[in-house]
Parts: structure tokens; C-alpha cells; sequence
């Protein structure tokens, strides 16, 4: 039974569990000695899911706290953060250090002011409409243009999806425009003000490397961690797990810029990676890559012009007319190993040997999925018909949950394998990796015979897999 | 027709007044926001001698958005593609609405006389530009020859 709960505990990686976790290391009757928690499971990610209103109170905050340290306007702190990643100590650091500079590389000062001019009418360089200086705004780059114009201007730029970054009208001008400046002026457009603010509140977050929007279809939620680590994030609202570093599908032990490379490499090259290996051969002589494009086996390669036979690759000579009874495949196995074509196709089949398996338990995967529902209707059969109750049968989700974690890491060990350099890091890797493959299959197998497998041999099954799991990424995952 | 803004007016009326040297913008007779234009070939530039048609449109935001402009003439140039598409940063990332129509132009000659080779639309040509220039010279004089002159 413990082995069973210490499974779910794990596998609802909620936020009330990571502070349970918490409390029983810190509690002081316990005298279980303190560990730290990533010693024990190397995926241990402490992270919260917050709403829209409580990521602005936590972006306020740091804008207050920094503008009451530098006695700077909240304005003028909001724009340093946003352009420093929010990160604090830095823009003090630097601000203390040269303050007039960092305004100006914060692109919120001119690098050199330019001379205001001070008549009571001027015409607007953009609409080129004289009118009373009243009606003109001006950053402090001193550049003036009416009103009129500068509500024009954000309404394009907000359009387009911009918005912290749109910058003063004038020609060459570098400087910013705040967000308070252009709420000002937007105050009676309701529907561009909406628009401007949301786009500013995506553009906070997405620069603040402590948050990150969850990638669930719709979903409003954005999870924080002081940690920014590739870890393992599930958000409460749309149950979506994705890595916190990169947002994309979780994938330990593989790392965010290798997983990235194998998803393109996959994208780009498997079709016709498995076109090539299953209709091209390469020519026997001068070793180009062939295509056969007819049925039949006596082969000419365009590019020597020499004859063989498709199946043995053979010369066509020696073949008379038995070539389906081809004797000679085995006897010709090595075609010129230092070929660059040759090298390709080694490529190839390595590359195939990894995507094949990658493929492979990702089918599984949601083929489990379907035994889960199975299992279901099962368990409320047997539940109806009176063998046990609903609680007498959890077990069984949990072990099908326990799979369906334990694959989707041997999974993702796959790409990491092939980006692996040989040596005996490998080795021990792909040695750690078959134990996995070997005692899930073990597990799947048992699961799909549930009902004449004993319980305690199932759990037992489930602490082996789940060992050969943890052992693996303590290991090798390394975020 | 929406009422034309009184900058685009204001601007028209200079190109007629002051046209810039070397250059003609005139607004059609059905659109006051589409011009044709004939931008004379810089000297001392492979493009001298040539008249290059182009067509320029304001479109409905100008001048918060940029104008599209575009060549109509056929030009061997690193910065210009076969359709005749301009890279020019102030006509994209770099568009201030202080820019006018004449400044738009002038960058556009200015292009002329100083191709940009690092920085290609059309990459053929770029490549030439990089490797031979005084290859790439020869076809840019006699595209414009062929395609800029006479007409």
C-alpha cells in the first residue's frame, strides 16, 4: 500500500502536495532526517498557477518595491524592469551606478535632448495641421506631434500587435513610449485601450523569466517559479503538462534546444526518411542513390550505367533469369563501407533506429490510454456485480497512470540517446534505458491482465518500473 | 473616396511644386493615393541613363504606415527582386511617420547608388554582387540598357 501512495503523491504534482512535502521534512516530531527533496526525485519542481489578477499583483509589487528603493516614478520602474528581464538587483546595480545612462539605454531618454520649441501654434509634422501648442504631447525626446496623431499612431502599432515597443514618431528616434503616455491619450478608446493593455500584460510576462503562460488551448493561467529550470509544470485549471523553461511538451531527460532539434529533425526528415529506406537502394558500383520506380529487378544506374539486381545487388551478369531465387544476398553483404553515400544511409538507419522506437511508444502510449478506458468499464462492472468497491479497485488507475508516466519518459529518452556522443556514458545510458523498456513492458503486460494478476505483485511491478525511472534521471537529467 | 487627408495633399502639391531632381511623382488621374514614378538612374551608377518606372501607393494609415512602393522596370540590383520589391528598412521596421513621399524616394535612388549586397532580396544577384563585382556591374548596365532605355 505505501508503495502505492507514495505513487499518486507523485504523480498529482499539485500544488498542495509540493507543500506537504514541505511540511513533513520541516516537521519538527519527524525524525526522519532532512532531505532535499531533488536528492529523492530528480523532477521535484516547486511552481504555482496563478490567474491574471494575481501575476499583475505580483508585477506590481516589484514595480513599487523598485521604485520606492530608487525614489523613481512607478512609470519609470516598470519600464527598467521590462527591459531587464525583472530582474531587480540589476537595474539597481546599474541604476545607482550611472542613472542618467541607464534611462537613456532603457530607451526612455533621448541620448541628447532636443531643444523644445516654445510658440504658442505649430504645425504638426505628421498631419502637417497648424494648431494651438496645447493640443501637442511630446515624449522626452522633446519630438512634438498633435494629439490627434499620436492616438493614430498607437491605434496601427496596437494593431499590429504592438506595444511596449512602440517608439517615438519622429525619424531616427529611439525612445519609448510608456505605457502610462499612451493611456493617457487613449483614454476615450475603450476597445484599443483593452487591446493595448492585454498586449502589454503578454509582453511583461513573456519577458519575465519567472512566468510562463500555460500552453493549454485558451487557457489563462500562468504558472511561477522562482526556479527556471526544465521541469515538469501542470497547470491546475487545464491539466496541461509542459516543460517550464521552454512551454513545450514536457521532456526529461532530453533538454530544451535537443528536443527542439529532434522535433525538426523529425518534422523535416522522417517522410522522406522512410521514402528513401523503403524505395532507394544504392548503386553496387558508384554508389548513388537509386529510386526504383518499376517492377522490375534488373537495374541500370543511370549514372554508370551499370547492371544489377535490385534485390541482391548483384551484377546482373551473373543472374540469368532465376533472380527471385537470388542466391547471392548474403554473399555481397558489405557494398563499400567508406562510401559517402554508404555513410548516409548508416545515418539513416541510425536515425530510423531511434525514430522507429520514439514512434513506437508514443503509439503505445495512446493505445494504454485506451486500456485505461477499458479498465474502467471493467472495474465498474465487477463494482455493480458486487466484487469489491470502488476504493478496492484504485489501485488499478494507479498503476495505469504509473505506465503512462514511465513510458512517456522512455519516450523522450530516445532523442536523447541519438543526440548522445558514443562512450560509456552512452553505454550506461542505453544499459539504464533497456532495464526501463524491459520492466514497463513487464508492467503493461501485467496491467493488461489485471484481474489474474495478484495485487502485490502488480505494486511490486509499479516500485520497479518507478525505480528504474527515478534511477535513470537521477542520472542523466540534468536541467 | 474617403475626403484625401490634408497631408497627403499638402505633400502632393510639393512633389508638383519642388519636384525633387531626378525623380517625378505624379499622382493618377482616378486615385490621388496611387502615383506613378520615374526615378532617373544615379550617375556614376551602373542604373546611369536608365529611367526606372515605379508605382507607389499610400495606403489607408499613411503616414503611420509606410507606402508601398515597388519597381516596374526590370532591375539587376541586390535589394530588388524579380517583382520588383524594395528591402529598405524605412519602408519597413524603420518607417517613422515623420517620413514623406520625397524622402521615401530619395532613399530609393540612394539605393541605387549604393546596393547593399549583406543585406539581399534577391539572392542571385547579391551573390554575383559579393563574388564578382565587376561582373555583376556589367549585367546591372546591361539590364538597364535593355530594360531602362528607349521607352
Amino acid at each position: 500500500m505505501a508503495a502505492s501512495q507514495e505513487n499518486e503523491s507523485d504523480m498529482d504534482f499539485s500544488d498542495n502536495d509540493c507543500y506537504d512535502y514541505n511540511n513533513y521534512y520541516n516537521d519538527d516530531d519527524s525524525d526522519v532526517e532532512h532531505v532535499d527533496p531533488m536528492k529523492v526525485d530528480p523532477e521535484y519542481f516547486e511552481y504555482r498557477c496563478l490567474s491574471e489578477e494575481e501575476v499583475e499583483r505580483l508585477l506590481n509589487e516589484s514595480v513599487e518595491s523598485l521604485s520606492n528603493c530608487l525614489r523613481i516614478s512607478p512609470t519609470l520602474a516598470k519600464v527598467l524592469l521590462h527591459g531587464h528581464h525583472w530582474n531587480s538587483n540589476e537595474v539597481i546595480r546599474k541604476y545607482k551606478d550611472n542613472p542618467s545612462q541607464t534611462i537613456i539605454w532603457a530607451k526612455i531618454n533621448p541620448p541628447s535632448p532636443q531643444s523644445i520649441m516654445t510658440s504658442n501654434y505649430y504645425t504638426c509634422p505628421v498631419c502637417v495641421t497648424p494648431q494651438h501648442v496645447e493640443k501637442f504631447s511630446h515624449l522626452p525626446c522633446g519630438h512634438k506631434f498633435c494629439k490627434d496623431c499620436w492616438i493614430t499612431h498607437f491605434e496601427v502599432q496596437i494593431n499590429q500587435g504592438i506595444s511596449t515597443s512602440i517608439s517615438c514618431m519622429a525619424k531616427d528616434c529611439v525612445v519609448l513610449v510608456p505605457e502610462s503616455f499612451v493611456l493617457m491619450h487613449l483614454q476615450h478608446k475603450t476597445n484599443i485601450r483593452e487591446k493595448y493593455q492585454h498586449f502589454v500584460f503578454q509582453d511583461y510576462v513573456k519577458s519575465h523569466p519567472e512566468l510562463r503562460f500555460c500552453p493549454g488551448p485558451n487557457c489563462p493561467i500562468i504558472v511561477h517559479s522562482r526556479e527556471i529550470k526544465a521541469k515538469k509544470s501542470i497547470c491546475e485549471q487545464c491539466k496541461t503538462a509542459f516543460c517550464f523553461r521552454c512551454g513545450c511538451d514536457y521532456h526529461a531527460p532530453t533538454d530544451c534546444q535537443v528536443i527542439k532539434k529532434w522535433l525538426i529533425k523529425c518534422a523535416d526528415d522522417s517522410e522522406t526518411a522512410n521514402y528513401i529506406s523503403a524505395h532507394t537502394k544504392d548503386c553496387p558500383k558508384c554508389h548513388i542513390c537509386i529510386e526504383k520506380n518499376g517492377g522490375c529487378n534488373h537495374m541500370q544506374c543511370y549514372n554508370c550505367k551499370h547492371d544489377f539486381c535490385w534485390m541482391c545487388l548483384g551484377d546482373w551478369k551473373s543472374h540469368g533469369s532465376e533472380y527471385y531465387e537470388c542466391s547471392r544476398y548474403r554473399e555481397n553483404p558489405n557494398i563499400a563501407h567508406e562510401s559517402v553515400h554508404a555513410q548516409a544511409r548508416e545515418a539513416l538507419t541510425k536515425y530510423l533506429h531511434y525514430y522507429e522506437r520514439w514512434e513506437n511508444h508514443s503509439k503505445s502510449l495512446k493505445l494504454e490510454e485506451q486500456t485505461l478506458e477499458k479498465l474502467r468499464d471493467r472495474i465498474n462492472e465487477k463494482v455493480m456485480s458486487g466484487l469489491g468497491t470502488w476504493i478496492d479497485w484504485q489501485y488499478l488507475f494507479a498503476s495505469a497512470n504509473l505506465l503512462a508516466k514511465c513510458r512517456y519518459t522512455l519516450q523522450y529518452t530516445y532523442p536523447f540517446a541519438y543526440y548522445m556522443d558514443a562512450g560509456p556514458r552512452k553505454e550506461l545510458f542505453e544499459y539504464q534505458q533497456a532495464q526501463l523498456e524491459a520492466e514497463i513492458e513487464n508492467l503493461s503486460w501485467k496491467i493488461e491482465r489485471a484481474e489474474t494478476t495478484d495485487r502485490g505483485d502488480l505494486e511490486n511491478q509499479m516500485d520497479i518500473a518507478e525505480k528504474r525511472r527515478t534511477t535513470l534521471l537521477k542520472d542523466f537529467l540534468d536541467v | 473616396m474617403a475626403v484625401l487627408p490634408r497631408r497627403i495633399i499638402k505633400e502632393t502639391q510639393r512633389l508638383m511644386q519642388e519636384p525633387v531632381p531626378g525623380i517625378s511623382a505624379v499622382p493618377d488621374d482616378s486615385n490621388a493615393r496611387y502615383f506613378h514614378v520615374i526615378v532617373t538612374g544615379p550617375e556614376d551608377s551602373p542604373f546611369e541613363g536608365g529611367l526606372f518606372k515605379l508605382e507607389l501607393f499610400l495606403p489607408e494609415d499613411y503616414p503611420m504606415s509606410a507606402p508601398k512602393v515597388r519597381f516596374i522596370t526590370k532591375i539587376y540590383h541586390p535589394n530588388i527582386d524579380r517583382l520588383g520589391r524594395i528591402c529598405l528598412d524605412i519602408l519597413k521596421d524603420k518607417w517613422s511617420p515623420a517620413l514623406q513621399i520625397r524622402t521615401v524616394l530619395l532613399s530609393i535612388q540612394a539605393l541605387l547608388s549604393a546596393p547593399n549586397p549583406d543585406d539581399p532580396l534577391a539572392n542571385d544577384v547579391a551573390e554575383l554582387w559579393k563574388v564578382n563585382e565587376i561582373e555583376a556591374i556589367r549585367n546591372a548596365k546591361e539590364w538597364t540598357r535593355r530594360y531602362a532605355m528607349d521607352n
